[in-house]
């Protein structure tokens, strides 16, 4: 019978490597969808996996059972996604308080390949879709952009997000209004071509 | 309610994050109001234009290739980990034997002097030494001792004496066969710990010598964790050398897997290549996941030769 999380994390604690593995394999298939979504790509998405599960692993000795392993996880994996910047493999240090979401990330150069101004002929000759859509992601800040890929790709609840992010739901709902608000102003020629 | 209130219920609706109540007052709504209805079908077009740009599930072949860094990792984090634990077992050992007792308390006499030569502002010295002239200070000229940053405080002779400071260092002189396993304990330190990188490749070609090794645990770590880690391509390639000396296993596969994935270096991936294509010879087939990682990397190394040969492999196994 497989064993439960909290058996394995008290295995793990004692430096049973085996053990730490299985907690991985449990959840490390999500933990690389989200970074995947919210990296775009798969070399930089390998890379933040990595970092996740390598501090999990400094951690774990340190966890205290006081919420499940997975949120714990996914709070690590949130913050580690937090820190991302871009793919030239630098990271920004971003506060992981709520209210200091004042970086203006839509200020970057991402955000002229965004086809806001074309015509939705123009937007859709050149590019692939994927990589416009990509692009429009790139241009909300980390904590809209995270909001809404645990909202939108992965299906989680606004309470589950409210505790990976550490703050009220009604900030989650806040960064996912801002999030689709600016898409929809960001994709505003291609989704007009959608129609 | 505003119009701006129910446009912001239309987006939780979507996700299905409405109260029973919420919903129907939503519902009730969107009967009469044309501009929220046209707003719900807008952002329902959007929010599907978004969904069908990803992909529902993470691919197996980009899982199985984090996982099998994320392995590699691991074994680094795991070695920076015992390598610290093992400096503070030292350190209790050495304060918790009784015969040592001396020695821990000098040590313990020396660091309150450091700390207090810190609180009082004169620079460190390790010990004092006076002389009356008649003294003989060849003990110092012994013992390889290496005297360096000679620093005078009183350097005027004219009242007969004079006063200064330096650092001696003491080398310590070890001779004994490659096998002795304190031998291979402080070449393994060495070769892991040297921040000169002269220092570590000698310690690695130290090891490799004609004679039979047995290779216990710790050394067997080092060596795979230098094939993995070290920044210097020249240090991996002996380090790699070194480990086609280790019986073939499971553990030594995987290091070799590590270096065809990740290393910089085509030598080397080649080199790795090379020794798994052996190591699969002599019986130690790959697994379904080994298969497809081959297969990953084959698409993606940029080298024809090991692109070449990984297919031959994944043909032999079909």
């Amino acid at each position: 019978m497989a064993l439960s999380d909290i058996e394995l994390i008290h295995q793990a604690k004692q430096g049973n490597e085996n053990a730490f593995e299985q907690l991985v394999y449990r959840y490390d298939r999500t933990v690389l969808s989200i970074t995947l979504k919210y990296t775009g790509s798969t070399d930089d998405a390998k890379d933040l996996y990595q970092e996740i599960f390598i501090r999990a692993y400094r951690g774990i000795n340190n966890f205290q059972l006081r919420s499940e392993f997975s949120t714990w996880l996914y709070r690590i994996a949130v913050n580690v996604c937090l820190s991302y910047k871009s793919r030239s493999k630098q990271y920004l240090k971003v506060s992981i308080n709520e209210e200091d979401d004042d970086t203006d990330f839509t200020k970057n150069a991402s955000e002229q390949l965004v086809y806001e101004g074309l015509s939705p002929e123009e937007a859709a000759a050149g590019n692939d879709l994927a990589e416009i859509v990509d692009a429009a992601l790139e241009t909300l800040s980390p904590r809209q952009k995270i909001t809404f890929v645990l909202k939108h790709y992965e299906g989680y609840k606004i309470r589950e997000i409210a505790k990976m992010l550490n703050c009220k739901e009604g900030t989650v709902k806040k960064y996912l209004f801002e999030a689709i608000k600016n898409l929809r102003k960001k994709l505003s020629g291609i989704y007009a071509l959608q129609n | 309610m505003q119009h701006n209130e129910y446009k912001k219920l239309i987006q939780l609706s979507f996700y299905g994050e409405l109260s029973s109540k919420e919903q129907d007052d939503l519902n009730d709504h969107l009967k009469s109001c044309t501009e929220c209805r046209q707003e719900l079908e807008n952002q329902n077009n959007l929010l599907a234009l978004l969904s069908e740009n990803k992909s529902a599930k993470v691919n197996d072949e980009i899982l199985s290739s984090a996982r099998y860094q994320l392995r590699g990792a691991l074994r680094m984090e795991k070695d920076k980990l015992s390598n610290v634990n093992e400096f503070f077992r030292k350190l209790a050992e050495i304060f918790s034997t009784p015969a040592r007792l001396a020695f821990s308390f000098a040590t313990v006499m020396l660091i309150g002097i450091l700390i207090g030569s810190l609180f009082f502002g004169k620079k460190s010295v390790t010990e004092i030494i006076t002389t009356n002239g008649n003294s003989d200070i060849t003990e110092l000229s012994d013992d390889y001792v290496t005297i360096g940053n000679l620093s005078f405080i009183d350097s005027d002779p004219s009242d007969g004496e004079v006063e200064f400071t330096f650092e001696a260092v003491k080398q310590v002189y070890i001779k004994g066969k490659v096998i002795d396993p304190k031998i291979q304990s402080i070449l393994t330190y060495s070769m892991l710990n040297e921040s000169n990188p002269g220092s570590r490749l000698n310690s690695i070609n130290a090891m490799y010598t004609e004679q039979p090794l047995s290779f216990d645990r710790d050394v067997k770590d080092a060596i795979i964790t230098v094939v993995m880690t070290d920044e210097n391509p020249g240090i991996r390639r002996e380090a790699l050398k070194l480990m086609k000396r280790i019986p073939y296993d499971e553990e030594i596969k995987q290091a070799y897997l590590f270096v065809l994935t990740s290393d910089s270096s085509s030598g080397l991936r080649i080199a790795a290549l090379n020794a798994l294509i052996e190591g699969s010879k002599k019986g130690n087939r790959f697994s379904d996941s080994e298969l497809n990682l081959l297969k990953q990397n084959s698409n993606q190394d940029d080298n024809n030769y090991i692109k070449f040969k990984t297919k031959t492999i994944l043909q032999e196994y079909n």
